[in-house]
């Protein structure tokens, strides 16, 4: 398997970090080529520029070339892993941007002759996505999962028709125990080593 | 009333724009007082700080950059967001509007000891969204709406108890003609006219 781990999360000895250390180890361990781009560590831009949005529909629109260095890796690798937190039921906006910039047409997808979206991401065969939520589960479910839905289904469509989702959730992490958080990366240890 | 226009795209030239301007024009013609933010304009900041993350339940006295959007916030009746809809939501320069200002102290507060949030902005009766889609209505209902959700869900359960939101969407844009574009301009001002 070839995989790319997105991770975004500002502190550098944040749960998030963890998480990501354990998925990268894992899969570096059970013989996987890996890939892990600390967004935040790279300095990563979120907001697309003018010049960027000017470019989107023309053959070119990825300006920045970090980002097509991002864009390719997404083209070679055939798992996607995103870890991050879920803020305010959604992405945050560095992982959101992330998306934006790099999923750009002839990327993620293409227009056809009529102006519809085509995918094109039908080699990614799974995408996990990995986040921490201040609230708890049911509260999660009932105001809705809005990054789950972003990744799970926005960016899943854009994908093959088997291609798979995966998803694990801390919930309830501020009040979460030590031992609560160990038992979360063991499970995060097995479910990427049964990938 | 007392409307607060949240404004987001990279282009001064953008259909968005337009859909700025008769908001504008529509609140302008029902008497309201208004304020605006241009967030490009502005050169905001999205990225949520490692700063910010640690102090994330300081007061918000502590973060001046975000003052002056935390006022307008405490200020208004109504939020009105205009927006693209990117990848089924808020683009990520709105999206880091929302993590950077709606913070503890504006938002919401987390009294010591407590294990659920109060909302803080109970003076918010109205939300509206001005957004268009790339894609077709029936393909966001499948994508999840998830940048609806954010706002009808996540953000509204921080305002006025009986908040009412109002979608004003214009889906299918990357294949309407000039007349659906006019025409939906036309629904946008009109809509902000009667905004009560």
């Amino acid at each position: 398997m070839n995989v790319l781990v997105v991770l975004a999360h500002p502190n550098a000895d944040s749960f998030n970090h963890a998480i990501a250390q354990h998925v990268v180890d894992t899969l570096t361990g059970a013989g996987h080529e890996v890939h892990l781009l600390d967004l935040y560590a790279l300095g990563s831009r979120a907001a697309m520029s003018a010049d960027e949005r000017t470019a989107y529909h023309t053959d070119h629109p990825i300006l920045d070339p970090v980002i097509a260095e991002h864009a390719a890796l997404v083209q070679s690798v055939d798992t996607l892993v995103f870890v991050y937190p879920t803020w305010w039921s959604s992405l945050p906006a560095i992982l959101k941007g992330w998306l934006e910039r790099v999923m750009v047409p002839g990327v993620a997808f293409v227009f056809d002759d009529s102006g519809k979206v085509q995918r094109n991401l039908m080699h990614i065969r799974r995408i996990v996505g990995i986040s921490t939520y201040g609230s708890p589960r049911l509260y999660v479910r009932a105001i809705n999962d809005n990054g789950r839905r972003t990744l799970m289904r926005v960016l899943r469509l854009s994908c093959g028709w088997r291609t798979r989702g995966r998803w694990l959730g801390l919930y309830a992490i501020d009040t979460a125990t030590a031992a609560q958080r160990a038992a979360f990366l063991r499970r995060v240890d097995r479910r990427m080593r049964s990938l | 009333m007392k409307a607060y226009v949240v404004y987001c795209h990279p282009l001064q030239t953008s259909f968005l724009a337009a859909a700025r301007d008769r908001v504008l024009a529509g609140l302008a013609a029902a008497g309201h007082e208004v304020r605006v933010t241009d967030l490009y304009a502005d050169n905001f900041r999205p990225e949520l700080s490692a700063w910010e993350r640690t102090h994330h339940l300081d007061p918000p006295e502590t973060k001046p950059e975000i003052a002056e959007y935390a006022d307008n916030l405490r200020w208004c009746d109504a939020l009105v967001l205009v927006y693209p809809t990117w990848w089924g939501g808020q683009p990520a320069m709105l999206k880091g509007w929302i993590d950077r200002v709606w913070v503890a102290g504006v938002a919401y507060e987390l009294p010591p000891g407590a294990i659920r949030i109060r909302p803080l902005l109970r003076n918010i009766r109205r939300l509206v969204v001005v957004t268009t889609h790339g894609s077709s209505k029936l393909i966001n209902a499948a994508q999840g709406e998830s940048g609806k959700r954010v706002v009808t869900r996540a953000l509204r359960v921080l305002c006025h108890r009986r908040a009412r939101t109002k979608w004003i969407a214009f889906y299918g844009i990357d294949r309407a003609s000039d007349s659906d574009r006019s025409q939906f301009l036309d629904r946008v001002e009109h809509s902000l006219r009667s905004l009560r």
